[in-house]
């Protein structure tokens, strides 16, 4: 838990850095749809290879990376074995078996494949919020959003909710660790396995959480009001959103990856070059 | 007309159950521009209840608080109210709106709408007054908590206001990071000419200021320069201690040492050497008159 | 009572991240002591502490701490019995009260240990006696409507209760103003008469000075050396290496010395600072 770091800002000097947070979240979105589309190993590789380089480029270390990922490894680990293990494919040959367990090269292909995909699917995220303050972001959602302000959205409200959110986290699991360990000390047992018992013995720690969260809204709120905080209204940004050239150069290329994914998916090139011999 | 005016103000609180408990009884003090006035008592003597009078966060039930002529009543003039008035907190983890320390300072700022170029200019004036400008691009995690209540400083700072209030900001740190924010604040007071009122229950930071205002059970019982300290009695009958200097000056005069009433440790340590050698250069003028005498004899 | 050898800590062990918190660290505490613990922040007084308790388990091959006759060290331990034995309070523990009144809050130990119910009541009415409550006026109330005064000496019966023979306290006077500290720490004193073994991790020199008989000094994860309150305050080498503070006596007392009078530097005691000076001015009438 101390090692947390979803929702930590890696500060560096790089392009990804610099660049816009409403281009690093439309590439975001684009990007997730894209490794939904991935299938064959090349697509694979070639979407890997397009994080390495903003890896690089981000001068985020590749450890740094990883450390925010080692929570999310674990989970993919065990799907992956699991899914080894009990993938089974009619009318194949199993390559290894132990009781209710058999291993086919299907099932190989299949796991590494998943986890592949949730590899990438986390790794980009992650390099968000290591690369952009969670201001930058939530600016960014603020004005992607703004079109809806004209429905009445609270567009600004949701996006302030978020900021405190993102800053409150790490300081609420701090805490729940500290009153985990004192409640721990005066003998409580949360090592249950039956889970009724296990929630009820949850309760000393949920209810002091609870009560130091509201005090420390209460008195969020007041240091919030104390420096003339008055909603949306006549309020400017220190750093305004603005978007340059390579921006839109980062987007066209991850869009021609895109399209590039597609081609491998749906065997366009193969199409054209059957079109093309045709002809 | 003073710039932060009390008059006559009683409040009470509810709590809970419709039981009230009255927090301050026709408190009246007034502070001008530049000053620095430490507000001291105990636990429950109505010192935060105060601070939180003084820039509109709750309002009296009898009487008025003025800011530079606008009464917290009025609900049109808060924010010009506490545009002039920060006030800084206890909980320096309650206080960062955002996870980086240069977009919180910014905070204030940014609500007043300010243009961009303004807002950085303020936000980076404010961090090098309370000297975090090395941690602007850090997150709250990885700050102590002198620090904290550093960057909390600096974000009321950035709203360039004529007063501050310290409302216990001491009170959860750590006897280095109490040092770091008092020396911080004593640097405002002196360099920018910041009024500044500081609720406290370290007697050592309290005897620092120019002024001192004990409340006990929500009455204002003295306010006075450091000369206070002479009659300790008005310190001890609040329930508050004494500075340690203080203590051991009124313990040697019960022991007939005259050390004055030194209220730091400096000053105790000279007034104690030059107690102690001025009684050795009268024993010695004695002891020449006696050998003088003798020699007469 | 406790007794620490060689003991190292490592956070993530075996991964890129891993960081020590401990080195080698040995220690005695004897039955009777009132133990300090110093030292700045990231120094691993708080490691060193939680394993006290099982809290943080001794790591493979990190070295031994025995607690009352009990191993830590060895693989199978019954936790219960260790934190019956050793009670824990930590930094703002008023901040862990849960339950709907103060006598079921200070039950919530006892109640852990298995006790009857009968006797968790007993155990809670001696705690919050023992803390200097009215056990009649408050055991009904809920404990998130006292002050904060009192809350503290609550979240302290809840400890108490378990009657722990061994007391490790975390900052315990952390956020209190000057009466309340000192409540604190007479009461503390009243407890050790139930409890003789207090270990108390304090950055308040003043209160480690005046109450604790034995101050380990940390550094960077290392016991820098166990020390009485004049050896340590004495001496030069230790406080400029480690950045020890002074309390405010000793400051005076090693000033008025540094300026010639002659006063022993390391006085940690009012008092004692008074008769010396006293002693100063009689002497030079002599």
């Amino acid at each position: 838990m101390r090692d947390m770091t979803f929702g930590q800002y890696y500060p560096a000097k790089s392009i990804v850095h610099r660049a816009d947070p409403r281009f690093k979240l439309i590439i975001l979105l684009l990007y997730i749809v894209m490794t939904m589309f991935c299938e064959s190993f090349v697509s694979f590789g070639l979407l890997s290879f397009f994080v390495i380089i903003t890896v690089i480029l981000s001068r985020v270390p590749p450890l740094k990376v990883l450390k925010s990922l080692r929570l999310v490894l674990v989970i993919v680990l065990i799907t992956t074995v699991l899914m080894m293990v009990f993938y089974t494919e009619e009318g194949e040959a199993a390559l290894a078996e132990w009781g209710i367990f058999h291993i086919y090269l299907g099932g190989i292909y299949a796991s590494v494949k998943l986890a592949w995909r949730l590899m990438l699917l986390v790794t980009m995220p992650t390099l968000l919020t290591l690369t952009s303050t969670p201001t930058e972001l939530c600016d960014g959602l603020e004005s992607l959003m703004s079109p809806l302000k004209k429905l009445r959205f609270p567009v600004h409200e949701l996006a302030l909710i978020m900021s405190i959110a993102l800053r409150l986290i790490p300081t609420l699991v701090e805490e729940t660790d500290k009153i985990t360990s004192a409640q721990k000390a005066r003998g409580a047992a949360f090592e249950s396995r039956n889970p009724f018992k296990k929630i009820k013995a949850m309760i000393p720690v949920l209810i002091p959480l609870f009560v130091s969260s509201f005090r420390r809204a209460d008195e969020l709120a007041d240091a919030m009001d104390s420096r003339c905080y008055r909603g949306a209204n006549g309020r400017t940004r220190m750093k305004s959103l603005k978007f340059h050239f390579g921006d839109v150069v980062a987007l066209l290329i991850w869009c021609v990856i895109f399209v590039a994914i597609l081609f491998l998916k749906y065997n366009w090139l193969g199409w054209a070059f059957i079109t093309a011999v045709g002809l | 007309m003073p710039f932060l005016d009390i008059k006559s103000v009683d409040y009470a609180y509810n709590s809970g159950d419709d039981e009230y408990i009255q927090a301050l009884r026709s408190v009246s003090l007034s502070i001008e521009r530049g000053e620095f006035v430490a507000l001291v008592g105990c636990n429950g003597s109505g010192k935060s209840t105060l601070a939180r009078l003084c820039n509109g966060l709750i309002l009296p039930d009898r009487g008025y608080v003025t800011v530079d002529g606008m009464s917290t009543s009025d609900k049109k003039s808060l924010y010009d109210i506490r545009k002039r008035i920060g006030v800084v907190f206890q909980n320096p983890d309650n206080q960062m709106v955002t996870s980086i320390v240069e977009d919180d300072v910014a905070f204030g700022p940014e609500n007043l709408g300010l243009p961009p170029d303004e807002i950085r200019a303020r936000v980076d004036w404010a961090l090098n007054c309370v000297d975090m400008s090395a941690y602007a691009k850090s997150g709250p995690l990885r700050l102590s908590g002198g620090q904290k209540q550093r960057v909390a400083i600096a974000g009321v700072l950035a709203l360039k206001p004529q007063m501050m209030i310290l409302d216990e900001a001491t009170g959860m740190l750590d006897p280095d990071g109490r040092a770091e924010v008092m020396r911080v604040v004593e640097k405002l007071n002196r360099e920018e000419n910041m009024a500044v009122l500081m609720i406290t229950h370290f007697m050592e930071e309290a005897a620092r200021a120019d002024r001192i205002i004990i409340l006990d059970h929500g009455r204002v019982v003295a306010d006075g320069d450091k000369k206070l300290f002479e009659t300790p009695d008005v310190f001890t009958r609040a329930g508050l201690d004494l500075p340690i200097s203080v203590r051991l000056a009124q313990k040697l005069r019960a022991r007939g040492l005259d050390v004055g009433c030194p209220i730091d440790i400096d000053s105790f340590v000279s007034s104690a050497l030059s107690a102690l050698e001025v009684q050795r250069g009268e024993v010695k003028s004695d002891e020449e008159k006696n050998s003088n005498g003798g020699g007469e004899v | 009572m406790i007794s620490v050898q060689k003991l190292s800590y490592v956070y993530s062990p075996k991964t890129p991240f891993m960081s020590q918190a401990l080195f080698n660290v040995d220690l005695e505490i004897e039955e009777g002591d009132f133990f300090g613990i110093i030292g700045g922040t990231g120094a691993g007084k708080s490691t060193l502490v939680s394993h006290f308790n099982a809290l943080t388990r001794v790591q493979k091959k990190s070295g031994t701490v025995i607690v009352d006759g009990i191993d830590l060290s060895s693989k199978k331990i019954n936790v219960k019995s260790v934190r019956e034995r050793v009670g824990m309070v930590f930094q703002y523990p008023e901040h862990q009260l849960f339950d709907d009144t103060v006598e079921k809050d200070v039950m919530f130990g006892p109640k852990n240990l298995g006790l009857s119910p009968d006797e968790q009541r007993a155990r809670a009415r001696e705690a919050i006696e023992l803390v200097g409550l009215n056990y009649n006026e408050i055991k009904d109330r809920s404990p998130f409507e006292l002050s904060g005064g009192q809350k503290r000496r609550v979240a302290l019966a809840g400890v108490i209760a378990m009657k722990p023979k061994i007391l490790v306290l975390d900052e315990p006077t952390a956020g209190l103003d000057p009466v309340g500290k000192r409540a604190v720490m007479e009461l503390i004193v009243k407890i050790k008469t139930m409890c003789p073994t207090v270990v108390m991790i304090s950055h308040n020199m003043d209160e480690v000075a005046s109450y604790c008989n034995k101050i380990a000094v940390m550094r960077r994860g290392e016991v820098v050396g166990v020390y009485t309150p004049r050896e340590l305050f004495g001496s030069e080498r230790v406080i400029s290496s480690c950045g020890v503070r002074l309390p405010l006596v000793t400051e005076i007392a090693s000033k008025l010395a540094c300026s010639g009078l002659n006063v022993d530097p390391s006085i940690t005691d009012e008092d004692e600072l008074i008769e010396a000076l006293v002693a100063l001015k009689g002497g030079s009438h002599a």
